[in-house]
């Protein structure tokens, strides 16, 4: 699969493998960035101090590596969570049609007519603070996109002379769903899984920048961001640097997903 | 003959009455789910959402006056079913209740924030289509070439850039830096009168708006562009140009038709995107609309005016995605038979 993908694929690749790395370097940079220096409040970006300090003095380039790992996570985990339970059910509506896909299409339908956002922030707010909550608000609201991609897939799938051809050899239908369909769906599931951890990361820095996402002290990229607002006058960096890991972390990954996209239809198609 | 021609118009009537009513019939289970979900928010926090409101973490401690109006309020110490149609009963009336924060009735609330959102959204709306529609026949035109290429590569940054990323960005940028544009609000205090306060007024609009356009022009830019792209290497448009007309007519007025249909289809979804952008819009530019009530709302747990919205949003996206629909089988009879 790596084989097939375009050079632009590759690139997102590295650029993901690069900031896992960071992320398991993370814990050596805890103690710089947990530092408080109340006399070096928002210095400048310098040579001590690569991005600058914050509003506490602290090192805010050792504080973006820190927070690394917590926006990776939390996006991979989410995103896992929305895959599940996306191509459980839109899976079931699209194997089983007829009554169970009318209702299950309903479901879709209705989850997708709410503002996300909205339903987002009942959820992250109304329950208990904590990286599990933080978790599933996310997972729970955004798998109908999931949902309706897997269903069209099985769909599309099941007309395929191969599962055709399996159900007329007297295959059960749990035979065709998992040794011909599944395989089968092992693309699109990776182009979904992509596309939904660089939403998942979206999700949670939009959480935690509002104030109702990880409780403190936890801090992703996003609940460093919620502090630039308050010195948008003096310290353009506070907004500045955790905003581009956040957006080179969501860019890698949006490309790794439409280069696989790209490379498997092309694929399908030859 | 002119009875035959007849007999046709008619069954095409009768399949677009057929068409709307499968279309209207759908929709009701969906309004129904919407209803259920909302219903379902207020009862997600452990417990009820009284004892949310006093626990230690929300930070926000809540008299027992409150907790035992809500518990009145939501008849929380009755069955669940009996719950459920009580609420059932209060929407079909129209009832959302009061606000726990002022006391004034939740319509009233939503009516008053309603224009700054209307405005905010319809602008960045009306941009979004403005910009996306034009880049997608361009780059649908020549598929791979320079401007496809290029366009692409800036929209995908664009969809990729975090919003309030980028409303810090442009604010430090043009606001504190450039002294060109004011920060936030939605006019300067005291606003100047005439001519004048509407400048005033669309330089405090320019901003949010472009900051609830950019992300959404990938989106509809590509979907211009792939059916421009199909159209353009099909038999109607080679005749077009054949007939005389210059490559621009070929595909505004005929390959670009072949886009429209999708496009005006997806328009529906549109609308809970706008809203969550506007939810985090309108907080970083104190923009006092629909998505700051909800935020403001859900801070306070001002429970009625976050159901009362939750249920707003629901169903105008319904609504909307419905108008879409039949819009789309009005103009293409083809779309009448899947349903």
């Amino acid at each position: 699969m790596i084989r097939r993908l375009p050079a632009s694929g590759r690139v997102a690749l590295s650029v993901v493998a690069l900031l896992w790395l960071v992320a398991a370097i993370s814990p050596l940079f805890a103690g710089r960035a947990s530092e408080i220096r109340l006399e070096d409040r928002l210095r400048a970006p310098s040579l001590a101090h690569p991005f600058g300090t914050d509003d506490l003095g602290r090192d805010l380039a050792a504080r973006v590596v820190v927070a690394t790992p917590i926006s990776l996570t939390i996006g991979l985990v989410a995103a896992a969570v929305s895959l599940s339970v996306g191509f459980g059910i839109g899976g079931a509506a699209g194997y089983f049609g007829g009554a169970t896909d009318l209702l299950l299409s309903r479901l879709i339908e209705v989850v997708l007519c709410f503002p996300v956002l909205f339903l987002l922030l009942a959820l992250a707010a109304f329950l208990p603070p904590s990286p599990t909550t933080v978790v599933l608000a996310i997972g729970l609201t955004t798998w109908p996109s999931d949902a309706r991609y897997a269903r069209a897939e099985i769909l599309k799938a099941k007309s395929l002379d191969y599962a055709r051809a399996a159900k007329a050899a007297g295959a059960s239908p749990m035979r065709i769903l998992v040794r011909h369909l599944l395989p089968n769906a092992l693309a699109p599931l990776l182009v979904s899984a992509a596309f939904g951890v660089s939403w998942a990361i979206l999700a949670e820095a939009a959480l935690s920048f509002l104030g109702v996402g990880l409780p403190a002290p936890a801090a992703s990229w996003g609940g460093i961001l919620s502090s630039a607002p308050a010195y948008i006058e003096e310290a353009w960096w506070l907004a500045l640097f955790p905003g581009l890991a956040l957006f080179a972390t969501v860019s890698a990954y949006n490309l790794l997903a439409e280069s696989l996209r790209r490379a498997t239809t092309e694929a399908g198609g030859k | 003959m002119v009875g035959q021609t007849q007999r046709v118009r008619r069954s095409g009537e009768e399949e677009l009455t057929r068409f709307l009513l499968r279309r209207i019939a759908l929709a009701v289970p969906t309004l129904f789910g919407i209803v259920v979900v909302v219903f379902l928010l207020v009862h997600l926090a452990p417990g009820s959402p009284a004892s949310a409101l006093g626990s230690a973490e929300s930070g926000r401690r809540v008299s027992a006056a409150a907790r035992a109006e809500l518990r009145h309020l939501y008849g929380l110490d009755r069955p669940l079913p009996e719950r459920f149609v009580r609420w059932l009963g209060r929407v079909a009336r129209f009832d959302l209740g009061e606000s726990f924060v002022d006391r004034r009735p939740v319509s009233e609330r939503i009516r008053e924030a309603l224009p700054a959102t209307l405005a905010l959204n319809g602008l960045a709306l009306f941009f979004t289509l403005a910009i996306a529609i034009p880049i997608g026949v361009a780059a649908g035109g020549r598929p791979e070439g320079p401007f496809d290429r290029g366009s692409a590569v800036v929209l995908f940054a664009l969809y990729s850039t975090p919003v309030f990323w980028a409303a810090l960005l442009v604010q430090t940028l043009l606001c504190v830096k450039l002294g060109w544009l004011p920060l936030y609000g939605v006019s300067s205090d005291p606003a100047p009168a005439g001519f004048a306060g509407l400048a005033d007024r669309l330089a405090h609009l320019a901003l949010p708006v472009t900051c609830l356009t950019y992300g959404s022009l990938a989106f509809f830019a590509r979907l211009v562009r792939s059916g421009v792209a199909e159209a353009r290497a099909q038999d109607f448009v080679t005749a077009a140009l054949a007939r005389g007309l210059s490559r621009r007519q070929a595909l505004w007025r005929h390959a670009f038709r072949n886009a429209l249909l999708p496009l005006v289809t997806l328009l529906g979804l549109l609308l809970p995107g706008l809203l969550s952008g506007s939810v985090i819009v309108e907080r970083i530019f104190a923009w006092p609309g629909l998505g700051r009530l909800y935020f403001d709302s859900i801070l306070s747990r001002d429970y009625p005016v976050v159901l009362g919205l939750s249920l707003l949003g629901g169903v105008a996206t319904l609504a909307a995605t419905l108008a879409a629909d039949v819009a789309a089988a009005l103009v293409d009879p083809r779309l009448r038979e899947s349903g």
